[in-house]
């Protein structure tokens, strides 16, 4: 074919080839996202995925002896259940960021392994929260942290913003020593912020205090919605166990419509107010009820909504009660009315 | 060749035609664009395309609906178990493929009782390869990694050691349902493929406190049937429970409470979540099954909603008393 005079034949060829180049990068496009089909959808593929840009070092905590089992996996608020399935509200209703996990494996017993889980839960409270109600009953608390135990095959703590579960697949002490090595290297190279404290757990006298019997219930404490953000102990006392809580209110008058609507729920719930001969408890106008053959006191106190919760008897919830509110009330305290810790 | 073809090609003309090149470029673009479907491929869900779980249940023989034996040895009492039922000869005749869905939901160890014990499983089918099955199939859509929960829970060797086929889930295994009278199990993904291939179905799980629904039993095992965002229905977890019961017809379940998950729930974690009841539970009415075993874990059945919803829905009933269980106890 002869060429046209004038006629640019390699600025034509050039747009042509561009349009092919073009088309063929369409065409690459969809093979490339048709074979990419989010197979978690059918709940098949587990959407969490090795991310070493946000995870910690995981592998370097591999304690001796042990080798990784598995690779370290991250999830979100978004897919915490694939991992825990109907436990994950309890942490997304506690503030969860992200769990990282990672398995480790004896090199010389493929039987004795663990998991670990390490929450991020934003913050120490949150931590705390989660450690302390699911705490195990009757354990003894490791000496060598401030919220942490174990049990003869896991061992679980708080350090600053992250709580912690180490979970081995057997009971032996050589994969408890190994967890306690995985926990030590926890403590000592994940960067928290060391200043943080829970200075509501100071709210509470110490004397007959049941160690390690903290609580934070986030929510529907007793049964009751509103009563949001409270920590419970136990006290010993006449041989016997009590529970007590404070929750911290945002100000006096919330702290009064929070006591108010507690009572008002226990006595929709049948609680039977009961007279009182102590005079401390009178002179806070505290709430004693007989509920069900148990003693609950409420009062509020400045900011504060405490009280006891289901005491088997009347004698002993009304000394644990005046313990609180001395302790509430005493100018001198470190917590006392005059220093409102959200002030 | 034409004359046209040998004038030269104005500039003008060129300008035009580029133009429209381009013009047709981004065009064909943004018609991609607005097609692009972001979710990608969904399976069909036409009507036609919708599939049922098999009625796997048998015909009821009155008094021999559940049995309850105590005894620490899960191998013996699952054998008396079912033996106070007829025998499992009734349950599986020779030939009959036979589909084994144990709680294998996570990737956890059978000293911390979150998934079905490995040895029950086994011995189940032992058994049932001694009533004549053809094949027995063990399976599960677990919520963590498959391959993970069937090897760490030691069920994938205890099964396979015992002769059965254990099958993990792919997608292709998964068809759309819609449970009639459903008010959540509508055009979703349900675990379909080795059950289509069965005769008989067994449920396997062990009782566990549940931090949702308050306990998971047999009727939250069938919970591994779904596919798909099944976290969503934790929003409705007594719905969800009551609707699974609804969906799956078993032949026989059995229900483990010989060390039961008493808190931390239902992943547990520590040894000491569990406490010793040496009581196991077969059944041909899952409901049934569960309102008893609910008391080991130290509730009534009118504290799980799910259990009243199973019942007034038909899918059995919670007064197991009423069936007269068949009792044994295995020293």
């Amino acid at each position: 074919m002869a060429s046209a005079p004038g006629r640019n034949r390699r600025l034509e060829s050039a747009v042509s080839i561009l349009l092919l180049v073009v088309l063929f990068l369409i065409a690459l496009a969809i093979l490339v996202k048709q074979a990419d089909v989010d197979m978690a959808r059918f709940g098949l593929g587990a959407a969490a995925q090795p991310d070493s840009q946000q995870a910690p070092d995981l592998a370097a905590l591999t304690p001796d002896g042990f080798k990784e089992l598995s690779a370290p996996l991250v999830y979100t608020a978004g897919n915490l259940y694939e991992k825990i399935n109907g436990k994950a509200p309890l942490y997304l209703d506690a503030g969860f960021l992200k769990l990282f996990t990672q398995r480790f494996v004896s090199r010389t017993d493929e039987n004795l392994w663990m998991e670990l889980y390490l929450y991020d839960m934003a913050g120490l409270k949150n931590a705390f929260s989660v450690y302390s109600v699911q705490k195990r009953a009757d354990v003894e608390a490791l000496a060598t942290m401030q919220f942490a135990y174990e049990t003869t095959n896991a061992l679980y703590f708080v350090h600053g913003r992250y709580y912690v579960e180490l979970l081995g697949s057997a009971e032996s002490p050589d994969l408890l020593n190994a967890m306690t090595s995985v926990a030590n290297s926890i403590t000592a190279g994940l960067k928290v912020d060391e200043e943080a404290r829970i200075p509501e757990l100071d709210l509470f006298p110490t004397d007959n205090l049941v160690s390690g019997s903290f609580k934070l219930s986030l929510k529907d404490t007793f049964g009751f919605a509103d009563l949001t953000d409270t920590f419970t102990c136990r006290y010993e006392l006449n041989g016997q166990s009590v529970t007590a809580f404070i929750s911290t209110r945002s100000d006096p008058k919330n702290a009064q419509k929070i006591a108010v609507s507690y009572c008002d729920f226990l006595i929709e719930n049948d609680a039977k107010p009961k007279p009182t001969p102590n005079e401390t408890i009178k002179k806070v106008a505290a709430k004693v009820f007989d509920f069900y053959d148990t003693t609950e006191i409420v009062f509020f106190l400045g900011p504060y909504v405490g009280g006891v919760h289901e005491a088997e008897d009347q004698k002993t919830a009304e000394e644990v009660a005046v313990m609180l509110i001395n302790r509430l009330t005493d100018p001198h305290g470190a917590w006392g009315l005059t220093k409102n810790p959200k002030q | 060749m034409t004359e046209h073809n040998n004038m030269e090609l104005p500039r003008r003309q060129f300008l035009s035609r580029a133009a429209k090149a381009g013009i047709s470029i981004v065009a064909a673009g943004a018609i991609s664009y607005a097609l692009y479907d972001r979710e990608g491929p969904v399976p069909g869900v036409s009507a036609e395309d919708l599939v049922t779980l098999p009625d796997f249940s048998i015909p009821p023989e009155d008094g021999r609906t559940i049995s309850i034996v105590t005894g620490s040895d899960r191998t013996k009492t699952v054998g008396r178990a079912i033996e106070l039922l007829g025998g499992l000869g009734r349950f599986v005749r020779k030939g009959q493929t036979v589909a084994i869905k144990p709680n294998v939901a996570f990737a956890s160890p059978p000293m911390l009782g979150a998934t079905a014990n490995p040895g029950l499983v086994a011995e189940v089918v032992r058994l049932c390869y001694a009533a004549g099955a053809k094949q027995v199939l063990v399976t599960d859509n677990p919520i963590n990694d498959p391959a993970s929960c069937f090897t760490l829970s030691g069920i994938a060797k205890a099964a396979t050691a015992a002769g059965a086929k254990v099958i993990l889930p792919k997608d292709s295994l998964f068809r759309y349902t819609t449970l009639a009278g459903g008010k959540l199990i509508r055009n979703w993904p349900v675990y379909f493929g080795p059950f289509s291939k069965a005769d008989r179905l067994i449920g396997i799980s062990p009782i566990k406190h549940h931090h949702r629904s308050g306990a998971s039993m047999t009727m939250k095992n069938w919970y591994g049937l779904l596919g798909g965002r099944r976290n969503v229905f934790h929003q409705d977890i007594n719905t969800i429970i009551a609707e699974l019961a609804m969906m799956a017809k078993p032949t026989l379940v059995i229900l483990d409470g010989t060390d039961v998950m008493m808190t931390n729930g239902p992943t547990g974690g520590s040894v000491s979540d569990l406490k010793r009841k040496n009581t196991l539970i077969a059944s041909t009415d899952m409901v049934a099954a569960d309102s008893f075993g609910c008391s080991l874990l130290d509730l009534r059945p009118s504290d799980l909603p799910y259990l009243s919803k199973a019942h007034q829905a038909g899918a059995g009933t919670t007064d197991y008393e009423s069936l007269k269980p068949k009792r044994a106890k295995i020293s």
